[in-house]
Formats: C-alpha cells, structure tokens, sequence
C-alpha cells in the first residue's frame, strides 16, 4: 500500500512540475572545487574554489544554500546557491564527508568519519552538538518531516536512526557489508544504503526499524537515487548504474556508464537520474523512463558530489 | 633514482615507523594515468600485459605464481618483489577483444607500496602503426584517519603509484620492442 502511495505521488508531481533550469553542485574532490551545471543544457556555468578535498554535498530544500564538506581541510562550506560563491566555511574538525539539512534549512548534519560521530551545524550562529555513531560514519539523510536522521556507520555495517532534536539514538539496524550513501523515499517510509563491500542495497523500513531485503547490484554501489518508483545504484567498480523496482525488488536493467560512478541523484520531478563519474570527470544524465543516457557534462578533477547535489531552482 | 632504488629507500625509511594497520584508508580516493607508445603491433603487446599469470615483464618481481587464468573474480596471482615483499592481486574485468583488464591489488605490504584499496586497468590501443598502453588507477593512501604521517600523504602514495606505473611500462616497451 505504502508503495502504491508513493508510486501515486511520483506519478502526480511528475505531471505537475515541468522541467526547470536546475542545477547540480558538483564537489571536485582532487580538483578542490565544485563545478556548477545547470542540468537543462548539461552546461557548467561556474567553478567556485573549495579547498580541503570536498567530497560531500547537501542542498537546502529552498534551494538557496548548499553545503560542501572538506574531509582534509577539516570544514564545512557554506554556499550562496545564487551568488555562486562562499558565504562562509564553518570549521569541524574530524573529517566531515557525508552531509544533510533539515527540511527547513536550520540544521546541518556531518557525518564525522576519521572520529565517528554526527556534528550537528547552526549554520547561522555556527553552534554545533555531537553524537557518537559508531565506525568511519559515511552517508546521512533526514527525513522529510525533519524528524529522523539516518547515518551509516560504514565500518560497523549498521545505519544508526537518531531523533533529530535530541539527537538520541533510536535504533541501529544491521545491513549489508560497508553501506556509504543513504538516501529516504519522499514520504520518509523506507531508506536504501549503498553496500560497498557486499554488493548491494539493504531496504529497510524506518517505521519498524527493520531489513525489509539486501537487493544484490553491480560492484562497489556508492550510493541510492529514487525516481519513477525505481531504485537506482551507483556501482563505481562495475561502471553501471542498477535499477530495480522499488516495490518488487526485481532487476529492472544494468546501465553501462562513465568511468567510476561515484554518486547519482534524481531530478525533482524524477524524469533525470544524474550520474557522477569519479574517474572520467563527467556528470551524465539518464532518462529514469526510458533508462536510456541523454546528454554528457564536464565536471572538475575527481568529481564526488557525496550526497544531494541537485539544486531545485523556481 | 630509479624506480627501485626509490622503492627500496622508501622500504627501508618507511620500516623505521610504527606499523600501521593495514586494514582502511584515507578519505580522498586518488588517481594515476600513465600511457606509453610501444612501437609494436597491439596484439603483440596484448600478448604480454593481458596474460595475467605472467608477471615477468614487471620490473623488481622475482617470481610470481597464480591461478585461475584470466577469468574474471576466480584469476588471482602473487608477485613476490625482490625486497622479499608479496602482492596479491586478483583479476576482476577481462576483456580481450578491446584488449583491457582490471585488477585489485587485494593485498600489499604498505612499507613497499603506501596505498589501499588499489585498483587499476590496463588498456592496449592502436597508435599509428604501433600500441598506446594505457594503464591507470584508483587507490587511497595507506594511512586511515586525518593527518596522515609525512611517509603516508596522499602525494606519497601517487609518486609512488607513479613511479611504479612509469617503470613497468619503460620495461613492457623494451621487451616488447626487444622481440
């Protein structure tokens, strides 16, 4: 039932939100800059210097802000999504990768990898708490009410559920073998980890905090994208992105793409799955009906865009 | 300093350090590209590099034993490196008819080599009347957490991928050549 609602109202915004000039912010991590693309054209428009070997990136859901993580500058920038340019760089410590914000733009989160813990960020007064999480914390998402937080703590093969208020641990599931990105479903019922290490995506339904299934995909999966009421799975080692059916959970196709896909994300009205491939430097677009690779665009060195880097802009 | 000279420096300087858990890496994966032109029909040096249990054309390997041939996931092979070192590497994509192949380095002594989780693809293409050799990788320093110790930098780990890269392929060339 869950899943027909959700496939309803990917169906529904599908029709309602016609394609926008949006734009993705890709991290080049050993370029140490972000690449800006606006994704109508598949053109870069911009490069904003980083430093620090950015990997993760989050864009707020009014699309104003978007927020870059440097693992070895040890900081957390904040970018004027407009302006195309830093507003402000927010220091850690640790080595912050994966990143979320709050639906309403007042909270960031970090996952800390090298000292295992979540840094939650007040990116206006820069105020943090923490967490402990457990082992080289990689991926992070909250929910769409705001009120959950999902973090994998890669190197316990667990995703660790915490409120986001309090920042109280509320659950730690077992998954598969080094899960990386997560990422939650529009109605914040189930969320998929990328396993690096075992192949797959582990499914697990957040209400009942349990493993619904491991899903086996390509090699080395990185990270989830969900579109069309589709699963889609970056695998970096085996160069394709896997897509199954988010209800059924059967292999829908294998999809040969650029060299090293490390991250993929879908466009809002979920028309678009964007690829970024690490190696050739290159975020691809793939049409998330037809499966098929419409158009190419040059990124920066080593691109990583860890996270949500998809920039709705109205 | 040649390749092996700067190998066996870099053993001995890095021997002298608290051994590290070989298990993890650093957080910013790294890449290596390096091409050679080998004046030599592509299939002659696909002959050489895409047969995957003979190491020998790999300078400082002594010996090398393996099993599986070139079947992808089941072909692995040990080199054992003059310095008395082993790596283990396993074969994981074979594609003959574009005369490419990817392995894993599944494990290497980090005083030898400072890297993890390597992986690499050889690649051999037509060049005018002879060869391009492409061979390049993804590998992360040895080192797991922030700050790494000098002798365990993201740039020591590429020099020294590098280094090892360039020499193989200035002896692949030569022996190719030299038939």
């Amino acid at each position: 039932m869950k899943e027909q609602v959700f496939a309803a109202v990917l169906a529904i915004s599908a029709v309602a939100a016609p394609a926008r000039a949006d734009e993705a912010f890709v991290a080049n991590q050993t370029g140490d800059d972000l690449t800006i693309v606006e994704l109508s054209t598949m053109t870069p428009l911009a490069t904003i210097p980083i430093g620090g070997k950015p990997a993760g990136v989050a864009v707020s859901r009014d699309g104003s802000r978007v927020y870059v993580t440097s693992p070895e500058g040890h900081f957390l920038s904040v970018i004027d999504a407009a302006a195309r340019r830093v507003a402000k760089k927010i220091e850690t410590g640790g080595g912050p990768l994966g990143v979320a914000v709050s639906p309403d733009g007042s909270r960031v989160y970090v996952a800390d990898m090298y000292g295992g813990g979540l840094i939650e960020v007040d990116p206006a007064t820069e105020a943090t708490r923490r967490v402990e999480i457990g082992a080289m914390p990689a991926g992070v998402a909250a929910t769409p009410d705001g009120k959950t937080l999902v973090v994998a703590a890669r190197d316990d093969n667990a995703l660790v559920v915490l409120d986001a208020k309090s920042l109280v641990r509320l659950a730690r599931i077992p998954v598969g073998r080094h899960p990386y990105g997560v990422t939650i479903d529009a109605e914040g019922g189930r969320v998929y980890s990328a396993n690096v290490e075992s192949d797959d995506v582990s499914v697990v339904d957040l209400a009942e905090r349990r493993l619904v299934a491991n899903v086996p995909v390509g090699s080395h999966p990185y990270s989830v994208a969900l579109a069309k009421g589709r699963v889609f799975a970056a695998n970096q080692y085996a160069e394709s992105v896997s897509v199954f059916d988010a209800r059924s959970l059967k292999p829908l196709a294998t999809i040969k793409v650029g060299e090293y896909p490390e991250s993929v994300a879908a466009s809002r009205d979920g028309a678009v799955i964007y690829v970024v491939n690490w190696f050739s430097n290159e975020l691809w677009s793939l049409d998330a009906a037809t499966l098929k690779i419409s158009a190419k665009a040059a990124t920066g060195d080593g691109p990583r865009a860890f996270g949500a880097f998809i920039r709705a802009v109205n | 300093m040649s390749p092996r000279v700067f190998f066996r420096v870099l053993a001995v300087a890095l021997l002298a350090l608290t051994p590290l858990a070989a298990f993890g890496h650093g957080a910013t994966p790294q890449k290596v590209v390096e091409t050679m032109e080998i004046d030599a029909p592509p299939a002659k040096v696909w002959a050489v590099v895409g047969n995957f249990q003979d190491a020998s054309w790999l300078p400082g390997v002594v010996k090398w034993e393996g099993e599986g041939g070139v079947t992808p996931e089941v072909a692995t092979r040990r080199l054992y490196l003059s310095s008395g070192a082993t790596i283990d590497e396993r074969l994981v994509q074979y594609d003959d008819a574009a005369m490419s192949l990817r392995y894993l380095m599944e494990h290497v002594d980090i005083n030898v080599l400072p890297v993890g989780n390597l992986s690499a693809t050889l690649k051999v293409s037509p060049k005018g009347e002879g060869s391009l050799v492409e061979w390049k990788s993804r590998f992360y320093r040895a080192f797991p957490g922030g700050n790494p110790p000098e002798r365990f930098t993201d740039e020591i780990a590429v020099q020294a991928v590098t280094n090892l890269f360039r020499s193989g392929l200035t002896a692949l060339k030569a022996k190719v050549e030299r038939q």
